[in-house]
């Protein structure tokens, strides 16, 4: 009889459910994906359910329901720090007392009432021991160091593990407030964009400007060579401020904060300094991430290394591990922020609260929620939308190649929709890459974001070597879109759309195995143009969370100007007819 | 429930009052680009849930003016403000879930397909006539009059779609189900305001009990508590990997 848990994060940001069976993610999604609240915080029930139903078990079949974090230990550390901080902290205080009393504290209770389940086979795992168990258990390594980075768990932002066939033990970990993802979102604050969701911003931003603040950086983010590191707290305020991260101190250091998500042109020489602060800021943040990583291969002698934690959402850095630290092979989970606690929390509880067997490695991104032929056609029909049905996948992939070839937007819904912040070609927008003024044309009139937000390429496996400079043990992280890599010289003009200004690319390869569709589309656009190489960027517009249904695809599309949709083996034109045909 | 109890008037009145400072009208912007995009996920839910086909596609075109609105007020909001405070508000991705307009079940589910319509019907019948009479007020800011004008003009189509759906039902016999809809639902937002307001005063009550809370109990412990602040660097953590599968059933 097969071991099922559900692991549940939520509470903070990014709530998420995911299903284990045997030690084998078999269902996962975001609360966002239903709820079509960004980053929704809320117990995901929604997500809950869909996982059971996807299965088709009820709660009485699960061993356990797995919450990620201990919530006592985290109201804790709250209380602790607002009593150490006073008189600042009053508003925090009054926050923390809004949202804990009320709700918070009752996690055990709610889950049980929500999932109408048991309240005893609720049980709890620790933030950071989540965050290592997503990455290390979805790893192909047997054994490895495992290195999580984030904001904040209960007490720990930084977390050094050792991972074998006996468990994750934890060696050693460092306190709030001292952390470096909350440094990083400080600045994100200090940059002008929301905390917790424009950190991908400063990181875009920081290739269009030179490093010429890393001393200034320093001050605030400051290493303690083998023993860590530590924050300057003067430079900050998120200790014991609930809406603002950083010190009028900090705006002596580096000038003005921008305006929240006021016109940023890096053209300008104000533009530009904000660009350098976020070029010096993401050289610190990878000198400390690079410092902890060889502190912990010293510590474990392992030659692998198993990532998570927000700050392994930060691709520049995990792609330069191998090169600047002696671990020879790095993994990320593909959720490393922390939706990604949810899978950690139940394979955690799978393998040493339960002691199952350990499972297979992730491979496959699409395990979230899918619709039929028969249901989309039936949707289709209800909304007399204009469409053509195609006769098979081989007639879906020749439109699509000629509508690409054309310079054609595509919006691209197959399958299970994404595991994670990354669309990898079941829910994507798809472009021709050789195409200059394509990634301006996306930017602009079809995602409505800022001018200076790259886009990825997707690229079929075995053709990744006449691009990009892949670095040597970073093939781990290439299918899941999590790592930065130089374009070669000779492809920078052959892919001006997706080679980012300073000449690098997030590069997604993809195999068969892991999206046999998405390989075959790729693989023909390769026959027909010579470059198996497409742009691949999430299907949603800014600030939305990434579609799920075909309702949300239609919608999104309708409300863009993507010039066509594929949904399954309807092709659908964005014509006039199509795009007016609502209004 | 303006729709029926508040005259014309009266809403002219108190919205000159809100309309009438300048600094507040990109927050109120805002505030009404949050709510339609609230809207637009209401209409989406309906639109995934209806079962009549031609239910479904009036639902879905709502959703699309819903979500058109948003993006038009989010634009206007940043044009007549480039304030911290208008970004914040239109950046928090938290808006929708903590002004409680998303909840876990949809609002078509819970209400039902007559509720639910007449919940549009009655809504969008209310925000015709707001929208209206902003569009007025603004007309020495013509873009914003212009934009009101023309979100006027979608609401006039929902409210017409809406009433021929209810007038329908009442055709089929099902009157009273109508009736029972439209009580069901004044009733409820009488419900919401006595809410919303011993919300206010509960947590305005609360905040005083917390203040004295904060003073009296955190104040006195703090210069102790600074002494066993986190200095950074390293700590140790002995005895991890048994610790944790121990104490999985405990939340501290």
């Amino acid at each position: 009889m097969s071991i099922y848990v559900l692991g549940i994060s939520a509470q903070f940001h990014d709530a998420a459910a995911v299903l284990v069976r045997d030690g084998e993610i078999v269902a996962a999604a975001a609360e966002e994906r239903f709820s079509r609240v960004k980053h929704d915080s809320g117990l995901p029930f929604r997500a809950a359910r869909w996982c059971l139903a996807h299965e088709g078990i009820t709660v009485g079949d699960l061993a356990h329901v797995v919450f990620h974090e201990k919530p006592l230990r985290k109201f804790e550390r709250l209380l602790i720090t607002q009593i150490q901080t006073f008189p600042k902290s009053i508003d925090a205080f009054r926050r923390t007392a809004f949202a804990w009393f009320p709700d918070k504290l009752w996690v055990r209770s709610s889950l049980a009432k929500g999932l109408k389940i048991d309240a005893r086979k609720v049980i709890f795992s620790d933030h950071h021991l989540s965050h290592a168990a997503s990455s290390f258990y979805t790893s192909p390594f047997s054994e490895s160091a495992v290195l999580t980075v984030d904001g904040v768990g209960e007490w720990a932002s930084t977390v050094l593990f050792d991972a074998t066939e006996k468990g994750i033990e934890r060696l050693a970990e460092v306190h709030f407030p001292h952390s470096i993802g909350l440094v990083y979102s400080a600045f994100t604050a200090y940059l002008g964009f929301q905390v917790n969701d424009g950190e991908a911003k400063v990181m875009g931003l920081a290739s269009y400007g030179e490093p010429r603040y890393t001393d200034e950086v320093r001050r605030v983010l400051r290493s303690r060579g083998k023993d860590g590191f530590d924050v300057d707290l003067s430079y900050v305020t998120y200790h014991y401020s609930a809406t603002k991260s950083f010190s009028s101190k900090l705006e002596t250091l580096f000038g003005p904060a921008r305006a929240p998500e006021g016109k940023l042109d890096v053209t300008t020489p104000e533009g530009r300094k904000y660009a350098d602060i976020a070029a010096s800021l993401q050289v610190v943040t990878e000198d400390a991430v690079v410092e902890l990583a060889n502190t912990l291969y010293e510590r474990t002698g392992r030659e692998n290394l198993c990532l998570a934690g927000g700050v392994a959402l930060n691709s520049v850095i995990n792609a330069r591990l191998t090169t600047r630290t002696p671990f020879k092979r790095v993994f990320v989970h593909p959720a490393p922020g922390d939706d990604g606690c949810a899978a950690g929390a139940a394979l955690w509880a799978y393998h040493e609260v339960e002691g199952g067997k350990r499972g297979p490695a992730l491979t496959r991104p699409g395990l979230g929620a899918s619709w039929s032929h028969e249901e989309i056609g039936k949707l289709l029909s209800d909304l007399e939308t204009p469409k053509d049905e195609l006769a098979d996948e081989d007639t879906v992939i020749a439109r699509a190649v000629d509508d690409l070839v054309e310079g054609k937007a595509v919006g691209w819904f197959h399958g299970r929709f994404e595991w994670g912040p990354r669309s990898l070609g079941h829910r994507s927008i798809l472009a021709d890459p050789r195409q200059p003024g394509m990634n301006d044309r996306i930017n602009k009139k079809i995602k409505f974001r800022e001018q200076f937000r790259p886009f990825a390429p997707a690229v079929l496996a075995g053709h990744e070597s006449n691009y990009f400079e892949l670095a040597p043990g970073t093939e781990l992280l290439t299918p899941w879109m999590l790592g930065v890599t130089p374009v070669k010289e000779e492809a920078k003009s052959l892919l001006p759309a997706t080679t980012h200004v300073d000449g690098s690319s997030r590069v997604q390869v993809v195999t068969e195995n892991a999206n046999p569709l998405f390989h075959r589309l790729l693989g023909a656009f390769g026959k027909a143009t010579g470059h198996p190489v497409l742009l691949n960027t999430s299907f949603n517009l800014k600030g939305e969370p990434i579609v799920s249904s075909p309702l949300q695809a239609l919608r999104t599309f309708y409300s863009s100007e993507l010039d066509v949709l594929y949904l399954g083996r309807f092709r659908l034109p964005n014509t006039a007819i199509g795009r007016h045909f609502y209004a | 429930m303006l729709d029926q109890s508040n005259p014309a008037a009266a809403l002219r009145f108190v919205s000159w009052i809100v309309w009438k400072i300048p600094s507040r009208r990109p927050m109120k912007m805002a505030g009404f680009s949050h709510t339609e995009a609230g809207s637009s996920l209401d209409m989406m839910d309906a639109a995934e849930e209806a079962t009549r086909p031609d239910l479904r596609k009036k639902f879905f075109r709502h959703a699309l003016d819903e979500f058109r609105h948003a993006r038009l007020f989010s634009e206007r909001a940043r044009a007549l403000s480039a304030g911290a405070q208008v970004a914040d508000v239109l950046e928090d991705s938290e808006y929708a879930a903590s002004h409680g307009i998303r909840g876990e079940t949809s609002l078509y589910k819970s209400l039902g397909e007559t509720e639910f319509l007449a919940f549009v019907w009655m809504h969008e019948r209310q925000g015709a006539k707001q929208f209206d009479i902003y569009s007025d007020l603004m007309k020495h800011d013509p873009p914003s009059s212009a934009m009101f004008a023309e979100i006027c003009r979608d609401e006039e189509f929902h409210v017409e779609y809406s009433k021929r759906e209810l007038d329908r039902i009442e055709t089929a016999g099902r009157k009273p189900e109508v009736d029972k809809a439209v009580r069901r639902l004044r009733i409820r937002g009488a419900r919401e305001a006595f809410l919303r307001m011993s919300h206010g005063f509960g947590n305005m009550m609360a905040g005083i009990w917390l203040l004295a809370v904060y003073v009296l109990v955190f104040g006195p412990v703090t210069f102790l508590a600074r002494k066993s602040a986190q200095v950074g660097g390293f700590i140790a953590t002995p005895g991890s990997l048994a610790r944790a599968r121990a104490e999985a059933g405990v939340q501290g």
